[in-house]
């Protein structure tokens, strides 16, 4: 038994999962969509989860990497996927201007910060004729090559996502085991007594803020491929960053398969209530994440993954 | 001289906390700082190692001006601290907290763990290196803090209340580790309320009251300092007939 046994077996069920279902639509856009989730909430993980700087405002990069990606497709007539770098590297810096000022607020006043830049953005971006306005922007309605990601199924974005979702996983994990991990925690548990053995907190918890925000771009140009249109609320609404901050802190936050167990559970769970309750069930996906935020700090501080490994502690010496 | 203070003055508001306290430390000393509750001493403290900025007045720690240098970069220039209510990081290993400290010299995880048990070993933490570090009591943690300290491999380690609700058992266990690690050739100043730890360990005393310094010398002459005695007990009351 080795530990890559599990993480083994999960990634060879995610590939024969389109096999499984038969290739059913609705299963592989319930796939897809899993995947992208796992994509959003693993990339809120390394600063909300790791280093513990609870950002509620990611939907800022996300939104970013969608509206790039459709801004070089309505602006410059570039297939949409060619924004994706371009939504990354705006949203490093991007997460630089936020995060130097907001960064030294501690708990809930950082939490607060980025809510309300998030919703300046959001507000800015339904008043900027260049984003489209309060109507948003299309995708390309009929693809010109394959380059424009627009297929029949949700089977090919299915695997993209996986393979973009295998890669950060990787990503997170290299990081997890190395000094960065390490100072993250460190800085999560006593940011005080962290800098005291040298750990440049402000410096570590910018890095990890940069980090997150170029993949949680990432996830809203993949979003925009699938998708092919984004407004104001799609893009930049506050309920992106609460997904991605519920999924993470229902599969365990700071756990690099926290988010993707979070998205297991939740997404299934969003689409099933979106189908049978219709339009008019809009509003009670607040009610629903309220609902499971509430129970998680109540009895599942630490995540659903904690289940699985908890300990009983004794007290020594 | 490894760490010079001079003039230091921290003030809150109107009230000066530490009021122009000049304190030197030569290499290899191990200097004590006393006083009666709210004498300063830890405000002080906090002001060599970074935690607190200084109103006014300068300090040094091995030849280099550190006064406006945040508490990272004067343990990188090897100046370590413990806590007086311990930090421990709640959600690792023992093994792990002292990591954090190695890995300030050995940025690989590996050589900062094989860094992080000699040190836990040497401070008698051994044993417990896999135990998740919320479940060591009082006396374990502030062990611990001593131990990931000494992880990044300081030239001078800052003790604030180090023994502070140890029993008095701990505490002569604790005096034997000081001792060891002051025999290992690190500088050492102790912030400390029980005068015990202060006359078995510190070479030299600086005596605060109300911000300021007034008395000191070595702990036998301070200790009967009629200053000190009397910021400690108070005067004698005159009784008129």
């Amino acid at each position: 038994m080795n530990r890559f046994l599990i993480p083994g077996a999960l990634l060879a069920l995610a590939l024969v999962y389109p096999l499984l279902v038969q290739s059913l639509p609705v299963y592989e856009r319930l796939g897809a969509l899993v995947l992208l989730g796992a994509i959003g909430a693993s990339a809120w993980n390394i600063v909300g989860g790791y280093a513990g700087q609870v950002s509620v405002g990611h939907a800022v990069f996300f939104g970013f990497g969608a509206y790039s990606s459709v801004v070089v497709y309505t602006h410059l007539g570039w297939p949409p996927i060619a924004g994706a770098p371009l939504g990354m590297a705006l949203s490093v810096l991007l997460a630089a201007v936020i995060g130097v000022p907001t960064l030294r607020l501690s708990g809930h006043y950082f939490s607060m910060a980025t809510i309300a830049v998030g919703e300046l953005v959001r507000v800015l971006s339904s008043t900027s004729e260049f984003l489209g306005g309060a109507q948003g922007l299309g995708g390309p309605a009929i693809p010109r090559t394959v380059f424009d990601l627009s297929f029949l199924s949700a089977m090919p974005f299915y695997y993209i996502f996986l393979v973009v979702l295998s890669l950060l996983l990787l990503l997170t994990w290299i990081i997890e085991r190395g000094r960065m991990g390490f100072y993250l925690r460190a800085i999560k548990d006593s940011e005080r007594a962290a800098r005291s053995l040298g750990v440049s907190a402000g410096r570590y918890k910018l890095y990890a803020y940069m980090l997150s925000g170029a993949f949680a771009a990432l996830a809203g140009s993949l979003y925009l491929c699938m998708f092919g249109f984004v407004d104001p609320d799609s893009g930049f609404g506050i309920l992106i960053s609460v997904k991605m901050v519920v999924m993470a802190a229902l599969g365990g936050a700071g756990q690099l398969f926290g988010p993707l167990v979070g998205a297991l559970i939740l997404v299934p769970l969003e689409e099933l209530s979106n189908s049978l309750l219709g339009g008019q069930g809009a509003g009670l996906t607040f009610v629903v994440y309220g609902a499971i935020i509430v129970i998680i700090a109540r009895f599942l501080p630490s995540g659903l993954l904690s289940l699985l490994n908890r300990r009983k502690v004794n007290r020594v010496d | 001289m490894l760490i010079d203070a001079r003039n230091v003055v921290k003030a809150f508001g109107a009230f000066k906390a530490v009021d122009d306290a000049s304190v030197s430390v030569e290499e290899g000393d191990i200097l004590g700082l006393i006083g009666p509750n709210g004498a300063g001493k830890s405000t002080f403290f906090n002001c060599l190692t970074g935690d607190l900025p200084v109103t006014s007045g300068t300090v040094s720690f091995a030849g280099a001006d550190v006064t406006r240098l945040p508490p990272e970069a004067r343990a990188a220039l090897g100046l370590a601290r413990t806590f007086q209510v311990p930090l421990t990081f709640e959600s690792m290993s023992v093994l792990d907290n002292a990591m954090i400290g190695a890995l300030l010299r050995h940025p690989q995880a590996r050589d900062a763990r094989a860094k992080a048990r000699e040190v836990l070993e040497r401070v008698g933490l051994g044993p417990l290196i896999d135990t998740p570090a919320r479940s060591l009591g009082t006396p374990g943690r502030k062990r611990l803090e001593i131990a990931r300290a000494l992880a990044s491999e300081p030239k001078a380690l800052l003790l604030d209340e180090a023994m502070a609700g140890l029993t008095p058992t701990e505490v002569r266990d604790a005096i034997e580790l000081v001792k060891r690690v002051h025999g290992g050739g690190i500088t050492i100043v102790i912030v400390e309320h029980i005068m015990e730890v202060i006359v078995s360990l510190a070479s030299r005393v600086v005596v605060f009251h109300q911000g300021r310094e007034i008395a000191r010398g070595t702990p036998r002459e301070v200790t009967s300092d009629p200053a000190v005695i009397e910021a400690y007990l108070g005067r004698r009351k005159v009784r008129h007939a």
